[in-house]
């Protein structure tokens, strides 16, 4: 436990010696970013345009919050992203501003697969009869002009029609583009697509993706297009289908702003402000606790999984037959070496794409087919540390094999197992904060989801942290709850 | 009760090499029968008692026990060895569970006796033991002679015909050897039938109705304690009872290492504390061997001592001769040889002749 005290004060500490100072920068151009370091979200246009720049340092992050976090923190110089990308409001309340605003406009559109015209050409026709009879106009004023901060505008959602749904990966989590509140999607990008989904008759169904996942998703139809302010480029175009784009959003670059006033206040006005924010508001403390029971879910679940399917792996390195034990030793090899990020992505995206597995299925079979492995290592290293005398003994009073392993040999390698097992429980707890990958919202991408909202870096990932923590200590405790008791007649 | 015929016993290692270990065992058990198995070590003794209760399956001949074939296809073992108990060298205890539940396990859980029954049951065999105030205990908090001893009550709480004790005291300090051999002598005084691999002569020698001498994968040697102690038959029999020592020196020359052998015979002197006898033996080996080379190249110089009656002696071995070297004719220099050895004995053998000094 002081370990872990430690830890957190380390990173408190490093969090606020990172915010302290910084610089003023003369910037009025693309021109003068030489020498600067910048930071933008991979993959998106800035990333392909700017890494064309030798005299650029680029900063690459996953989430529009980290690369605001970074810039916050004075880990780099500018932030570029789109010119809504933080309205007056926002800028305000982090302390940052726009240097200038780039002289290029992007095209944006939502994506397709590339032989899937049907479904663009359908969305060229929503989007042409919006355009004629005014209402994308509608909705840009709604989400593009600064209005969109106020609950009260967020359009109402109509009930949806049963049947197929159609299926919309969501790259950001950001207003206006495209956001979650609580269940439910908003946003430019979303109104677009339920536009699609009504003319088409059918349910819609948003999951937020990163953008290597979701392409993998898109390819092999879990996903039916993809939106989050995608520009229009030609390398994409050679690989993708693009609808008529509906806006061009215009980059801006952000800096700190050094004559704001940071939100100040004491200490814990400002803590209760952070978790007013981060858990309070649009009630996104939601997030956390679906997201802790998936990761539970998927925890147990595969820890039950695996077990059984230990046992058997087990059993088979133990075996007489040489082929089994290579069988055997050739999976424990294969799990042992494969990341099990790559395992999961496999199975989700190639194995079990035309399966219709529900991902969180997927998930616990990913994550018990490698518990399985390391569970059958601790089984035979607790089994091994029992001396072969404890069965000669048995034997040699009159049990069976059967009955001298079970009644023997069994309560002595449990005993033995258990620490070890105890540790595999727990790495496999951790491990599941990947399952964001295959579009599960467990406790860390929860986490994400509030911090890509709230552009707070740094509460959401510690709430999460102290909550695995806490998990990993009451997984401790109900292993240890399941331990056979001392005596054994 | 046990009759065994043409028992053997192969190992095939993984390299594809063989070891038998049991050659041809030839034997039969009568009920009350204590029997110590004894010889040196690797000839077999332990092998023999777990090939008894199948721990490790014969591999050739047969084991009758009442009257049923134990190597039949099919035949219940784990019946089998419900009758014939088995107490380890290394105890087995299970380290799991208490004293009384050690004792108390196999009744309750095999012959499914009640718990009240089989737990006063134990307390009986622990006090016969004189462990009945460690019922409560862990194994690992007991001594090794303790351990030993609640080994012995668990083997008696399954009621066996029969207990096979594997070495049941190598494992031992000496000074926890006496507890355990006590225990087993008042068995054996009960009248339990045991067959007992020992290295405690003494024990084998008072207690036992029967020896079994091991060598070389047979019983080389089975009688009465008597007869196997004091009128041993074979050499091999005679040199392990009376626990005789040796060194030996292949002498092949004129060129021969002299220096060194007078080096062993020192070493070999210290360690069995006769340093007195050093000075002649060396003194008769030096003056001897260049004696016997005039003669011929091969001699065996053999230095032997026995731990149990004391007796030292220095052999001279020529293969292929049919008498002494002339000099041992020469009545002054017997004289002079009897001067320093106390007796001279002459004897033809089937590789040779054999000249003994006793020193």
């Amino acid at each position: 436990m002081g370990n872990r005290l430690t830890l957190l004060t380390l990173a408190v500490c490093l969090v606020s010696c990172a915010q302290r100072g910084s610089q003023p920068y003369e910037l009025q151009s693309e021109k003068d970013l030489a020498g600067h370091r910048v930071a933008t979200v991979s993959g998106s246009i800035y990333d392909l345009k700017l890494s064309q720049r030798d005299d650029i340092d680029l900063k690459l992050f996953t989430f529009e919050a980290d690369a605001l976090q970074a810039l916050l923190t004075n880990k780099v110089d500018v932030m570029v992203h789109d010119d809504i990308f933080l309205n007056h409001n926002a800028r305000d309340e982090y302390g940052v501003k726009i240097a200038f605003k780039g002289e290029d406009r992007f095209p944006t559109a939502l994506m397709f697969r590339k032989d899937n015209f049907k479904l663009a050409e359908a969305l060229n026709d929503v989007q042409s009869q919006m355009a004629a009879n005014g209402s994308l106009d509608s909705l840009k004023t709604l989400w593009l002009e600064e209005k969109y901060l106020d609950q009260d505008h967020y359009t109402h959602i109509p009930e949806e029609p049963s049947g197929e749904p159609l299926k919309v990966a969501c790259l950001t989590n950001m207003a206006p583009i495209s956001f979650m509140v609580g269940e439910e999607w908003y946003g430019i990008e979303p109104d677009i697509a339920r536009e699609l989904a009504k003319y088409l008759h059918r349910p819609v169904e948003f999951h937020l993706y990163d953008f290597s996942s979701a392409i993998m998703a898109l390819r092999n139809g879990m996903a039916d297009m993809m939106s989050g302010c995608i520009f229009i480029t030609e390398e994409r175009k050679e690989e993708y289908l693009f609808a008529n784009p509906y806006h061009s959003y215009q980059p801006a670059y952000y800096i700190k702003d050094i004559d704001a006033q940071k939100a100040g206040g004491a200490f814990w006005d400002r803590i209760r402000n952070s978790l007013e924010k981060n858990l309070i508001k649009e009630s996104r403390w939601k997030y956390i606790t679906s997201g802790l029971l998936t990761t539970i879910e998927i925890t147990i679940l595969a820890i039950l999984l695996g077990s059984v399917f230990g046992i058997g792996i087990c059993a088979m390195t133990r075996s007489r037959r040489k082929w089994l034990r290579r069988t055997a030793g050739v999976y424990n090899w294969f799990m042992a070496g494969i990341p099990m990020l790559v395992l999961l992505l496999i199975l989700f995206y190639v194995v079990f794409a035309k399966s219709g597995l529900n991902p969180i299925a997927v998930a616990v079979i990913a994550f018990a087919l490698n518990f399985a492995s390391g569970a059958s290592d601790v089984y035979g290293t607790s089994l091994d540390a029992i001396p072969y005398g404890q069965t000669e003994a048995g034997l040699a009073l009159g049990f069976t094999r059967l009955q001298t392993f079970m009644h023997i040999v069994l309560p002595q390698a449990v005993k033995r197992g258990l620490p070890l097992y105890q540790g595999q429980c727990i790495s496999l707890l951790k491990g599941t904060s990947i399952v964001g990958y295959i579009a599960i919202q467990d406790l860390t991408r929860a986490g994400d989801i509030i911090r890509s909202r709230t552009f707070d870096a740094i509460v959401p990932l510690l709430l999460v942290t102290v909550i695995y923590f806490l998990l990993a200590w009451l997984l401790g405790i109900l292993i240890q709850l399941l331990t056979p008791k001392k005596s054994v007649l | 009760m046990i009759t065994i015929s043409h028992l053997s016993k192969t190992y095939h290692n993984p390299g594809g090499s063989t070891l038998t270990v049991l050659k041809d065992i030839n034997c039969t058990i009568e009920k009350g029968e204590v029997i110590s198995i004894i010889g040196p070590s690797g000839t077999g003794k332990s092998t023999l008692l777990r090939a008894l209760n199948l721990l490790d399956p014969p591999t050739g001949g047969e084991i009758l026990f009442n009257g049923e074939n134990i190597l039949a296809k099919g035949y219940p073992v784990h019946k089998l060895r419900q009758k014939m108990g088995m107490v380890f060298q290394s105890f087995n205890l299970f380290e799991h569970m208490t004293v009384l539940e050690n004792v108390m396990y196999a009744p309750v859980k095999i012959l499914k006796k009640s718990m009240e029954e089989a737990s006063e049951e134990a307390m009986t065999l622990l006090r016969k033991v004189g462990l009945a105030e460690k019922a409560d205990v862990y194994p690992s908090s007991l001594s090794g002679g303790q351990k030993q001893r609640v080994a012995i009550a668990r083997c008696l709480a399954m009621n066996p015909e029969v207990i096979l004790f594997d070495e049941p005291t190598s494992a031992l300090d000496p000074t926890m050897v006496g507890e355990v051999l006590s225990v087993m002598r008042q068995l054996a005084a009960e009248g339990m039938t045991m067959l007992i691999v020992t290295h405690e002569m003494k024990f084998a020698r008072d207690v036992s109705t029967r020896v079994f001498f091991m060598y070389d994968g047979y019983i080389h040697e089975d009688g009465t304690p008597d007869q196997v102690f004091n009128h041993p038959t074979h050499s091999a029999t005679k040199a392990f009872v009376q626990r005789i020592r040796k060194e030996v020196f292949e002498v092949d020359g004129k060129d021969f290492d002299f220096l060194n052998m007078e080096t062993r015979i020192n070493r070999f002197c210290i360690k069995y504390n006769i340093a007195g006898k050093m000075e002649p033996a060396i003194g008769l080996s030096r003056y001897l061997a260049p004696e016997y080379m005039k003669t011929g190249d091969q001699l065996t110089v053999r230095i032997t001592y026995s731990e149990l009656s004391g007796e030292t002696a220095l052999d001279f071995m020529q293969a292929g001769a049919t008498a002494a070297p002339l000099i041992f004719q020469d009545q002054d220099f017997r004289q002079q040889l009897l001067s320093i050895c106390k007796d001279i004995k002459e004897e033809p053998t089937t590789r040779g002749f054999r000249v003994k000094l006793l020193l």
